[in-house]
């Protein structure tokens, strides 16, 4: 079986096109992150506390919200009405987000937990620990640390990424590389904040896992460049590119496919935990395949075309 | 030919048999029913089981992560000698500093502010050198010492409450990470763990002292204009109030900017006259022997006991004030039944420490003493200990005493007689398992300094069990659709591809058992993208292998020329990826470490099983008797 036999499209024709539209999406996503102050990070980065807990029947958010309003422990009042409370997974569960608070109570997360529990005493399983599904402490000091890190790693993966790809390719290969990861990032990034969705350690995960698929796809073609480079030296470098990419194109694409099949199944069924990252793969194979073909080689042929004026 | 790919064949099998072999401990605790796996662990087979098995992390099994830290400034301050006004105000800076930049390092800002404040530290260290830059670094010692002794007394502690495989290790100077997989009363090792284990022997003031006391204390806090402003409004409120309703109480706790007005009432009913004229006393409840604090009340009483001129006050007479360590129902006169803190008037000095503990046992109370039936915990104390709880005893007959547990009153018994032999006991306790948690404690003895938990992660079982199931679940099929899809697309090369790819996820499975590695949930997104990569190595050899048929070429030479010609594109796609994997290991903590690790190792086997295994495969199959057509 075979979906594509000796394709020729022509796909730098289109650049224009294709950028304007990269434009668009990352100008959009950008501008969601300006207004929103940067991406909604969760309390992972922040610092805060978090709460899950499962109740025998349906819930409603509003009612825990409104309970939400008026904590009391040891007599000091907290109203948390106006916090992060959703369902969580289905809809006899519910999450609750409290940012850091200076001097919180000690246990401040099973003090809330308890808290949810006395509150609906109609609807709650046997004891605590059937109760509560997750929860935790994160102090701002761990948070910041947890973004220095992983500001770290990622500048750190990018710069030795450019290196490998100047020493065995070219450099203008190795920025076209760092463009394009760039450019998922961002516009993953940009998703997230358009969506409101949070940015929490997974994610970041999942943006690592966008990079390093994004690269393997970007690579892919840049050594059909460097093959086709070698061989023919009459056609343009343009035509060089497009042929390189149509030459590859059925393994771009079968190999997409898979992976957006795993990735689409993981996002329909993975379950809460996983859900968030599922869908930041999503998006990330989609833009990875796509960005490999318009912002990697748009940005060699401009090096290139550059380079001989 | 035969004989070039024998040793290829042998050493594809033995890699085969080393992974089915390291994975056989895994998929042999898969399988196990409950029953087989407690026969296991009486045989005592289970934890070597166990220990060969992946580790599942907290994300999958459930369980329990908490990173503490030494509190370092506490420490440094009590080992000073001659303590004064000049020394606690640095610390205070100190800590103020800390809280607004938490990466400051300690020693630094002290450093600087022992310079600005122009402080000889060898008047409160003597101890420790003459020159401040001596001191300083043996202070430095002092730390990281007390962070060892604090990581073997946790261990201690872990040890005798017993959990499987707990993990306690040091991360960084002055963090220590502990995790508990599989823990159900996360509550339990939670207290365990954080408990400073400080046990102290006060004795508590008489009534007229604290009489007294209280008198003073509403007379001071009546200047206090932020009180007085507070009752003054509490009254008019209360007058607007009359017309509509009577039942509005008011909230004390806002007064100290703990939350917003309310309808509800949060602190017990104040007449806003007795405020007013005794703000303190009037949130109070007499218990006989000692004061009772309402539930509602307690956050109001003790920022009021915080304030300074209120600390002065209990100073002069060498006093200070504890709560008792949880609040228990008292029936008032009017019948009605209210939730009270007791709240003691100690010495500030304590008479005895829990230094002096040899050995200590939760129990029930033997019949025919108060404590017949209630969980309490026996002390024995050593020869010096002894001695000096005799004299205490000896000497304050009739008096009350207080058993302090980090810094909250377990209780505070009548001295009848002398008690010597250094025998003791602690009731107070809610269970018997909270007795057993305090005898672990005190046993493994007091933290040399106070630690603070500053992340603290616990995933329910069943949370964990279901993003397990749902997660596993939805993987195989998305692994079951891809498979069925190289069939479909490549045939025969397709099924090699398939064989390659499963092979992949059992070596990368063999390689964390072996590793001792955990298996998280961004492990396994890790596999996830492994598994992309791999069926991506192969799709661009059989893409390549197609495109030499093409060209005319025979099914060995198209075969060669395509593996040939894919290979550099694979190697320079993978080394980019492994290059991100070793940064992330490097960089990242935790979950963003074990996605590195499978990343890591899922690339190296990928290459190995997408071009020397299939390629193997794929050469036996041209080589053998009557092979006519390449099936891709």
């Amino acid at each position: 079986m075979r979906i594509l036999k000796n394709s020729n499209f022509d796909f730098m024709g289109k650049k224009s096109f294709a950028l304007a539209l990269s434009g668009l999406i990352a100008l959009a996503g950008i501008i969601s992150l300006v207004i929103n102050g940067g991406p909604k990070l969760s309390i992972d980065f922040k610092g805060g506390t978090f709460v899950a807990v499962q109740y025998t029947e349906d819930i409603n958010v509003e009612e825990v919200r409104s309970k939400m309003g008026t904590i009391n422990i040891d007599g000091q009042k907290f109203d948390f009405s106006r916090e992060e409370v959703k369902h969580f997974g289905d809809k006899t569960a519910v999450s609750v987000r409290v940012p850091h608070i200076e001097n919180s109570p000690s246990n401040f997360a099973q003090k809330i937990a308890v808290h949810l529990f006395e509150s609906f005493p109609n609807k709650i399983p046997a004891n605590m620990t059937e109760f509560v599904l997750s929860k935790g402490v994160i102090s701002p000091k761990i948070g910041s640390e947890l973004s220095g890190k992983a500001i770290m790693a990622i500048l750190s993966a990018l710069g030795l990424i450019l290196l490998y790809i100047s020493i065995r390719f070219e450099f203008k290969f190795a920025l076209g590389a760092i463009a394009a990861l760039s450019h998922d990032v961002l516009i993953t990034l940009g998703m997230f904040s358009l969506l409101s969705y949070e940015v929490s350690l997974p994610i970041i995960a999942a943006f690592l896992t966008i990079v390093g698929y994004s690269l393997n796809d970007t690579i892919v073609i840049f050594d059909r460049i460097r093959e086709n480079l070698k061989s023919s030296r009459r056609e343009s470098y343009t035509d060089i590119v497009n042929q390189s990419i149509n030459k590859s194109l059925s393994r771009t694409i079968i190999t997409s496919l898979t992976t957006f099949v795993v990735v689409f199944i993981l996002w329909l069924f993975g379950g809460e935990v996983i859900h968030n990252f599922a869908f930041a793969m999503i998006v990330g194979v989609i833009i990875g395949t796509y960005s490999s073909v318009y912002i990697a080689s748009t940005l060699v042929i401009f090096l290139h075309d550059n380079a001989k004026k | 030919m035969q004989n070039k790919l024998t040793p290829r064949f042998l050493l594809i099998g033995l890699v085969l048999v080393w992974g089915i072999w390291s994975l056989w401990p895994s998929i042999k605790l898969q399988t196990l029913s409950e029953d087989e796996k407690s026969a296991l662990s009486e045989q005592g087979n289970l934890e070597i089981l166990e220990s060969r098995a992946i580790k599942q992390g907290l994300d999958l099994k459930g369980g329990m992560y908490i990173a503490l830290e030494v509190d370092i400034p506490t420490l440094i301050e009590n080992i000073a000698i001659n303590k004064d006004q000049k020394l606690s105000s640095i610390f205070e800076d100190i800590r103020k500093e800390i809280s607004a930049s938490p990466e400051a390092d300690f020693f630094d800002l002290f450093s600087v502010l022992i310079d600005k404040k122009q402080l000889k530290l060898s008047r409160y260290y003597y101890d420790y050198g003459s020159s401040t830059n001596d001191i300083t670094s043996a202070l430095k010692e002092e730390a990281e010492d007390a962070i060892n002794r604090v990581l073997e007394i946790l261990q201690n502690r872990i040890d005798q409450f017993g959990v499987a495989e707990p993990t306690i290790q040091k991360q960084g100077n002055q963090r220590i990470i502990v995790e508990l997989a599989g823990v159900q009363n996360s509550e339990r090792a939670r207290s365990l763990l954080e408990s400073t284990a400080l046990l102290e022997f006060y004795l508590v003031k008489d009534v007229t002292a604290t009489n007294d006391l209280m008198i003073k204390i509403d007379q001071i806090l009546k200047k206090d204009k932020s009180v007085a402003s507070v009752a003054k409004e509490l009254k008019s409120e209360n007058k607007k109030l009359d017309s509509t309703s009577n039942d509005q109480a008011v909230s004390v706790s806002e007064l100290f900017g703990a939350a917003e007005p309310s309808e509800e009432a949060d602190s017990a009913i104040v007449d806003e006259d007795i405020f007013a004229e005794r703000p303190f006393s009037s949130m109070l409840r007499s218990l006989g022997n000692s004061i009772g604090v309402p539930e509602k009340n307690a956050y109001a009483i003790k920022k009021l006991i915080e304030k300074p001129e209120v600390q002065e006050r209990l100073a002069s007479i060498g006093a200070n004030f504890l709560f008792s360590h949880k609040a228990e129902e008292y029936a008032l006169t009017d019948g009605s039944v209210e939730k009270m803190y007791a709240l003691y008037l100690l010495d500030d000095q304590a008479e005895l420490t829990g230094g002096v503990v040899e050995e200590a046992k939760a129990n029930l109370g033997p019949q025919g003493t108060t404590s017949a039936g209630q969980p309490i915990v026996n002390l024995s104390m050593n020869s010096d200990g002894a001695r000096k709880w005799a004299i205490m005893t000896g000497s304050n007959i009739g008096r009350q005493v207080a058993i302090v547990l980090d810094k909250k009153v377990h209780m505070a018994p009548n001295i009848r007689e002398k008690i010597s032999g250094g025998g003791t006991l602690i009731e107070g306790f809610a269970s018997i398992d909270e007795a057993k948690d305090i005898a672990i404690v005190l046993r493994a003895g007091a933290l040399p300094a106070p630690v603070d938990i500053v992340e603290e992660r616990v995933i329910g079982p069943s949370l964990g069990a279901d993003s397990v199931k749902s997660g596993t679940q939805s993987i195989l099929i998305g692994l079951a659709i891809v498979l069925l899809f190289m069939i479909l697309y490549y045939r025969t090369a397709g099924t090699i591809a398939d064989f390659a790819l499963i092979w992949n996820i059992v070596l990368v499975l063999a390689i964390l058992a072996s590793l001792h590695a955990t298996l998280t949930l961004p492990g396994i997104a890790g596999l996830i993208l492994t598994v992309g990569m791999s069926i991506d190595a192969n799709v661009i050899i059989f893409e390549r292998i197609r495109e030499e048929l093409d060209k005319g070429k025979t099914a060995k030479a198209a075969i060669d020329g395509g593996y040939d010609r894919a290979l550099t594109t694979i190697i320079d796609a993978n080394m980019t990826t492994l290059i991100a994997a070793l940064v992330l290991w490097q960089f990242g903590t935790g979950p963003i470490r074990g996605f590195a690790t499978v990343l890591f190792w899922g690339i190296l086997i990928s290459m190995f099983t997408a071009i020397f295994v299939t390629r193997t495969i794929f050469n036996a199959f041209v080589n053998r008797k009557g092979f006519s057509k390449l099936s891709i």
